[in-house]
């Protein structure tokens, strides 16, 4: 296959690394390299290759017809005794790339060689209160700086050439159950940051900081009922209550503890100037605690930038009762229906529905099913809220220390998790890693204390297919269709990436790092990287070639909740490593 | 390197005329390191072995983790720039760059960690560019640097870091402060514990002055002892920062 359209930046690439070579000096990310990104095929700046989050590269050196030569150029190890847990996507920068590793870690590493630059381990207390594994899932690079979040809720920013603290800022307290495990991120001069602690009744927020200095600007909670600030020469200012006023939507003092922890970060869409980001379960899980919508818990919030105004929102499970947290990635997309442009966006939600959103506003355009069971729900109604299946909730405990326990599909552990979805300009599909599981659910009598769990329900995970419960779908978010599937025997963990190349890759728990074609769903290439894929790879250019990198290490959630699930997984070893793959010049002039 | 850095700039060019001229004299104790740390502390600078430095430390280490040093360069009172000391024979061997500034005698104690027995160092840079040597032995059982911490055994040490206790103590014509910083001043050489230590210190008076300097490495003892010696009264504040970032900030009296 030739391909005379490459030639142009493949010698621009040249001459690029030529002037590095000679030691020009390198660029500070800028906020138009983070809105451009991935324009620049040479870096990757942003979590989610653009600020949309879309996950798609527009590189296709690489491609379907010659992805089998994609071979290993070098590995790193997380090293010592905390291989465990790695769910980073790396950055690259001037010919380095940076990364979280589990137990808040940093690390910059060449990327042409692997050789490591430098590492920040930061120094963890001892009562750390992650729910579901040390894991991080990755920086946000800026000006000179690198900047992440740790398992004690803190904001730190690293020199990007020695590593070294340039300042450090506490979030939020962790002894109430507060972690930062998203990566942040920059938008027009702003960090911007959630945090983790829904399952320890903490109250869900986001953050904005001045990347500079660690100066706080505004922060938005996410519960009805608590007040939002900007500040102003280190003053609060109030910026209204989320939600207008307490008591709308929760019953009496459940409020206060109300979680609703956007703890998988956001995303952006310059063309709306919004940030998009989800939140996570209402506190405590039993929902009999608290009758109502309980805003804003599994829901899509679209901020203003500027002071963390809540523009609009989209609850998909009012009352939640199953932790069918609503964090997973809004993801901005354009489509054109009858002539005209709709400025859309789309999720796969936990609770197992896929929605369209109209990303302007946050009307609901369409949503259905995208696994094969749904119990909880039998549908959804014309303005995207559940029909509710009442026989699925689970029952109060009343005088009884446990309620009812009922069958609910899906698992807690959602249909689709964290693992972020890609999308492919070129076939207008959606590639989403999704689940069939289900679970046995009851509640139970619980009451609020500072720091500890605070779910008042009991669960099991069971899987709903004998041969596989991971499940790779092809989406087309116009028709609703399911375009391919690809099962896996494991629950599916990673994330995945789509390039122009008309290719989709993905990772398994199994090890595998597979790509496969777009279109079809044919599997064209695996690489076993030695330990469970729970990673999101990237892709990019050096030199005139196109890379793959992905982060390996077997971790995260699914081994500390996995129930029944864990049979399936409790053989599967521990090995934290970052994998990168290149195909080689010389071939792919030979395809 | 940045010492290096500094060095160079301030004082290379007026010595170089004259560094050949410079005998250092006979290097007080036996050691085997010292044309290593001369290059790589003292960047090959001129240099003289002077017993006006005064190095005190007990003969034997009782508790390897918490060696009481004393560093005494009060015979250069007004002359000195700075003041490097370390340990020859540890795994990290820095201890401390300290710069008495305004009101501040060149004058510092410290509790620092042993790994085994050393010689111990301290190079006072003068005005007229030279390194004055101070050194002494010190003998020990060993292990202070791989030693676990003690304040991590101890449950809630998390919520007292950067904790300061301390005092003014009245002499002839200074007074004499003392404090202990609470940090367990990890050294990264303990199995699944990463580096935690205060890497910067500086004394301020009342009125904002900055009167002392002070970058510290893990060689110094967990649950930091400092003594300074200062002249004339006053409020001074204590102002810390870790290696994570903390940033303590403490009014002694």
């Amino acid at each position: 296959m030739t391909q005379p359209a490459r030639r142009q930046p493949f010698v621009l690439s040249l001459l690029l690394s030529a002037m590095l070579l000679s030691g020009q000096a390198l660029a500070a990310v800028s906020d138009q390299d983070i809105l451009q990104d991935p324009k620049n095929p040479e870096q990757i700046v942003t979590n989610g290759l653009g600020v949309q989050g879309q996950r798609y590269s527009p590189l296709d050196i690489l491609n379907v017809d010659n992805v089998k030569e994609l071979r290993p150029a070098w590995a790193f190890s997380f090293g010592g005794e905390k291989q465990r847990g790695q769910q980073a996507q790396p950055m690259i920068k001037d010919g380095v790339m940076y990364m979280t590793g589990s137990y808040s870690r940093v690390f910059a590493v060449d990327a042409r060689t692997g050789k490591k630059l430098w590492q920040y381990d930061a120094r963890l207390p001892d009562d750390i209160r992650p729910c579901c594994d040390v894991i991080n899932r990755g920086v946000a690079l800026y000006g000179d700086l690198v900047f992440f979040g740790t398992l004690d809720a803190k904001l730190v920013a690293l020199n990007k050439d020695t590593g070294k603290v340039v300042w450090s800022k506490q979030v939020a307290d962790h002894k109430e159950g507060y972690s930062i495990s998203a990566a942040p991120l920059v938008i027009n001069g702003k960090l911007i940051t959630g945090v983790a602690g829904g399952e320890f009744g903490v109250v869900g927020k986001i953050s904005a900081y001045d990347p500079k200095n660690g100066d706080l600007l505004w922060v938005r909670p996410t519960v009805e009922g608590h007040m939002g600030y900007v500040y102003k020469d280190g003053k609060a200012i109030e910026n209204g209550i989320s939600g207008g006023e307490a008591g709308k939507t929760w019953p009496g003092d459940l409020w206060k503890t109300g979680g609703a922890a956007p703890w998988l970060g956001g995303y952006y869409d310059p063309e709306t100037n919004l940030l998009l980001f989800g939140t996570g379960n209402p506190a405590p899980w039993n929902s009999h605690l608290r009758p109502g919508d309980n805003l804003y818990s599994s829901s899509r919030l679209a901020l203003n930038p500027d002071d963390g105004t809540i523009k609009w929102h989209f609850q998909s499970t009012p009352h939640d009762g199953w932790d069918y947290d609503g964090v997973n990635e809004l993801v901005s997309f354009n489509y054109t229906e009858g002539g005209k442009e709709i400025k859309a966006a789309a999720t796969a939600d936990r609770n197992g529905f896929f929605y369209v959103l109209d990303r302007t506003n946050g009307k609901f355009i369409r949503g259905f099913p995208f696994v094969d069971k749904i119990t909880w729900a039998t549908g959804l109604d014309k303005d995207g809220r559940p029909i509710y299946n009442e026989a699925s909730r689970p029952g109060a405990p009343g005088s009884d220390p446990k309620g009812s326990s009922v069958f609910v599909a899906p698992a807690f552990l959602g249909a689709k998790n964290w693992m972020p979805m890609a999308y492919n300009r070129d076939t207008g599909l959606f590639y989403v890693p999704s689940n069939e599981w289900g679970m046995d659910i009851w509640n139970e009598g619980i009451a609020y204390k500072k720091g500890a769990a605070f779910l008042g329900a009991g669960f099991t995970i069971k899987p709903l297919n004998e041969d596989y419960i991971g499940v790779l779908r092809a989406i087309d978010p116009i028709t609703g269709k399911e375009v391919w599937r690809h099962k896996n025997y494991a629950p599916l963990w990673g994330g995945v990436l789509t390039t122009k190349g008309n290719l989709v890759f993905t990772g398994t728990p199994e090890g595998f790092l597979q790509a496969f074609n777009a279109k079809t769903g044919e599997k064209v290439w695996e690489f076993q990287t030695g330990s469970g894929v729970l990673g999101s790879p990237v892709t990019w250019e050096m030199d005139g070639e196109q890379y793959v990198s992905v982060l390996s290490g077997w971790g995260g959630a699914v081994p500390l909740w996995g129930g029944e699930v864990a049979k399936r997984i409790k053989d599967f070893n521990q090995g934290g490593m970052l994998w990168t793959f290149k195909l080689p010049k010389d071939l792919v002039a030979k395809h | 390197m940045s010492w290096r850095i500094l060095w160079l700039l301030a004082c290379w060019l007026p010595l170089a005329a004259h560094a050949a001229s410079i005998d250092p004299g006979k290097d007080p104790v036996p050691s085997v390191m010292w044309a290593f740390y001369h290059k790589q502390m003292l960047g090959d600078a001129p240099f003289v072995f002077d017993d006006r430095v005064k190095l005190l430390a007990p003969p034997f280490a009782e508790d390897a983790r918490q060696v009481p040093l004393e560093i005494d360069a009060r015979a250069f009172k007004g002359e000195v720039v700075k003041i490097l000391a370390w340990a020859e024979l540890n795994p990290l061997p820095k201890i401390v760059d300290f710069q008495p500034l305004d009101r501040v005698l060149p004058w510092l104690s410290i509790r620092i960690r042993i790994e085994q027995a050393t010689p111990l160092r301290a190079a006072v840079l003068t005005r007229d560019g030279l390194w004055h040597v101070g050194s002494t032995l010190i003998d020990a059982a060993g292990g202070g640097c791989t030693a676990p911490s003690v304040v991590r055994t101890q449950p809630g040490w998390e919520d007292h870091i950067g904790e300061v206790l301390g005092a003014r103590y009245p002499r002839n014509d200074f007074s004499r402060l003392r404090v202990q910083v609470a940090h367990p001043m990890d050294n990264g050489m303990v199995s699944g514990v990463p580096e935690f230590f205060i890497n910067h210190a500086e004394l301020r008076s009342a009125d904002d002055q900055l009167l002392a300097r002070l970058e510290l490495f893990p060689a110094v003892s967990e649950n930091p002892n400092l003594a300074f010696d200062i002249e004339g009264a006053g409020q001074t504040r204590l102002i810390i920062r870790d290696n994570s970032g903390n940033e303590f900030d403490a009014s002694i009296p």
